[in-house]
């Protein structure tokens, strides 16, 4: 017995990597059942990490006599990892492309539009987006791009204006670069840079864009971060990187020699969406809550807090105007009707390839 | 004592359910194939074929073994001695505690931690420009996840040494010296033997987590030195590609399993009591 627990125990140690992916189903089962019986007047929003205003849960928790429980994911696919398990939120709040999966699988519910009564403080732009026609489930949150931070001093923009992209493979920023570690904005990156959509299902296109990237990671010396960029390009540890125009914004605001491209190549506008799951316990709540994020002070608070770009079209033209937090930061405003942007759509297949292509460009170091 | 055995029972049907579940899980999904839903499994070796036929993942397995195999090296080289030291220390319950107090934190924002010691104008780099050296490029090095690793995982070493070292009866050493053996001699020949078991058991806690660690290469190797815990996290939690995942894992395990075979028959060679060694 005691070799066969020593045998079990080695096991679970190597697999404890895949069994954090696992045992959510059970945890999930746990906090549901211990959280039934709290009642009505509670909210589970599962958000990303650091993404709401410092006083946004408790102003509504206090204004409407309720709990709010909160969950945090850092990817989309965590996200629907997890509600794949049966974890019950109200309220979620995942990005463009992930939102047309959920619905097209049919794990949304329609919002109770009579309770959506604040719909038209939304910017006009975000009314309506392509994969949510009417605003039928989907409600956004924050919205922004993708681009270059770089350091004032030591990169000149008539050089950026010029390569755009391609900046990010000149051999004088040799080991000075930072790309965003997921496939999806990397492949962005290389596909704007070729000049071909980044939804392209295309084999050869696919395949350049792989090459791009390869030459990137085997000339350039290049580190890959996600949220690690935020706190190394405000100390100034790098010259380029590229950056959600969010962080960037708040990188701008950190260190005064960074400075924010979009590149005329194009690049990824994205929104991030509150939308309420199928299986949600407090639909009735949810939709209350997301009425409320859509008032000017909660907008507000989340918007200065996390320095994403605000869905709400007050906030936003305060925040960027003249006396505003953001005057002047060329990262707080994303681009708009550019027509070499785009928007994510999601297709599982070309995320796969993209996925195991990524994986191959890194693992070659 | 028999009826103590009976509080055994909620153990085995807790470690049923937690271990044994995910496992089989595991298995399931490593043979099957059509992502995450079991209803409709076919039986399938795709994941296992993909896994052999390319040489990127044999190159990953390869890295991430010597990345591990590096830092229980390391580990072991700075871990004895600190031990020893401990064991004859006037100060151990002190030297003990200062060992784990580390430990009571969060390894991920210690890991952190060291990304603004490294780097190019962090606290080591800005230290050195004092005597006008550097600044070093260390951060997004092997040195840096080696490091990285070696630091989280040498207490782990330190006290299973510690422990083996405590519990050595003092007499034969001076049996030893009584003899005439020199103290060189008395290490070699009495001390070092018997404090093996402790080595091979600290060599398993520590290797075991290195080759599966994920989150110090990423954050500390600027994600650039993938290992093997990096695909199958990225297997989950991105590509969504379960089968594919527990594939890897399993791999991994027989990966696992064959080398603390190996480690169990030296100790087995090594044990004072077997003879082999005295």
């Amino acid at each position: 017995m005691k070799k066969f627990l020593s045998v079990i125990t080695a096991l679970v140690l190597a697999l404890s990597v895949s069994a954090c992916g696992q045992s959510s189903g059970g945890t999930g089962a746990a906090n549901a059942g211990s959280e039934a019986n709290v009642g009505s007047g509670t909210l589970k929003l599962f958000n990303w990490g650091e993404y709401i205003g410092e006083d946004t849960i408790a102003n509504f928790e206090e204004e409407y006599g309720v709990r709010v429980i909160s969950d945090y994911f850092d990817s989309n696919e965590m996200m629907y990892t997890k509600l794949l398990a049966g974890e019950a939120y109200d309220v979620l709040v995942p990005s463009d492309y992930m939102i047309e999966r959920l619905i097209a699988e049919d794990r949304l519910q329609p919002l109770d539009k009579s309770k959506i009564t604040n719909f038209d403080n939304l910017c006009d732009n975000l009314k309506g987006l392509g994969y949510d026609p009417d605003n039928t489930y989907s409600i956004p949150y924050f919205w922004g791009s993708v681009g270059l931070v770089y350091n004032k001093n030591n990169v000149d923009r008539a050089e950026l204006e010029e390569k755009g992209y391609n900046i990010l493979r000149d051999e004088k920023y040799k080991g000075n670069i930072y790309i965003y570690d997921s496939e999806r904005d990397a492949f962005m990156v290389a596909f704007k840079a070729l000049g071909y959509s980044m939804n392209t299902e295309d084999e050869n296109e696919i395949n350049e864009a792989f090459e791009w990237l390869k030459s990137l990671n085997d000339t350039m010396e290049p580190a890959y971060v996600t949220d690690e960029v935020i706190d190394a390009m405000a100390n100034g540890n790098k010259d380029i990187a590229v950056v959600y125009s969010g962080d960037a914004a708040y990188i701008l605001e950190e260190n005064e020699d960074m400075d924010f491209f979009m590149p005329n190549e194009g690049t990824n506008i994205w929104s991030d969406a509150m939308v309420i799951p199928a299986n949600a316990e407090n639909p009735e709540l949810a939709n209350e809550f997301i009425n409320y994020i859509l008032t000017y002070e909660p907008s507000l608070d989340n918007s200065l807090t996390v320095g994403y770009s605000s869905s709400n079209k007050e906030v936003l033209e305060e925040l960027s105007g003249e006396n505003g937090d953001f005057y002047g930061n060329t990262a707080y405003i994303p681009r708009e009707g550019y027509e070499k942007d785009e928007i994510f759509h999601d297709n599982e297949v070309l995320k796969k390839k993209l996925s195991e292509l990524w994986i191959k460009v890194k693992a070659a170091n | 004592m028999k009826v103590l055995r009976r509080f055994v029972y909620p153990y085995i049907v807790w470690a049923a359910v937690m271990i044994l579940v995910p496992m089989l899980m595991i298995l399931i999904y490593a043979f099957t194939k059509e992502g995450n839903s079991v209803r409709n499994f076919m039986f399938s070796l795709d994941s296992f074929k993909r896994f052999f036929s390319d040489p990127v993942f044999g190159e990953v397995l390869k890295r991430s073994l010597v990345i591990a195999v590096l830092t229980t090296f390391f580990c072991i080289l700075f871990g004895y001695p600190a031990a020893y030291a401990m064991a004859r220390s006037r100060f151990k319950i002190q030297l003990v505690l200062l060992t784990t107090i580390p430990t009571w934190i969060n390894m991920l924002v210690r890991t952190y931690a060291w990304r603004g010691m490294l780097d190019n104008k962090g606290l080591l780099n800005t230290f050195f420009g004092l005597f006008g050296v550097g600044p070093f490029k260390m951060l997004e090095t092997t040195f840096a996840v080696v490091l990285g690793m070696v630091y989280n995982f040498i207490p782990f070493m330190i006290l299973q040494i510690y422990n083996s070292l405590e519990k050595i009866d003092k007499s034969y050493l001076e049996a030893a010296a009584d003899l005439g053996a020199n103290r060189v001699q008395v290490f070699l020949k009495v001390t070092l033997p018997l404090s093996l078991p402790g080595v091979i058991s600290g060599i398993t806690l520590v290797f075991l987590p290195a080759v599966s660690s994920f989150f110090i290469p990423k954050l500390l190797g600027g994600g650039k030195y993938v290992l093997i815990g990096n695909v199958i996290e990225n297997q989950f939690l991105t590509a969504g590609d379960w089968s594919f995942g527990s594939a890897i894992s399993l791999i991994m395990a027989a990966v696992i399993i064959i080398s603390m075979y190996i480690t169990r028959y030296i100790d087995k060679k090594t044990d004072p009591e077997g003879g082999a060694a005295l």
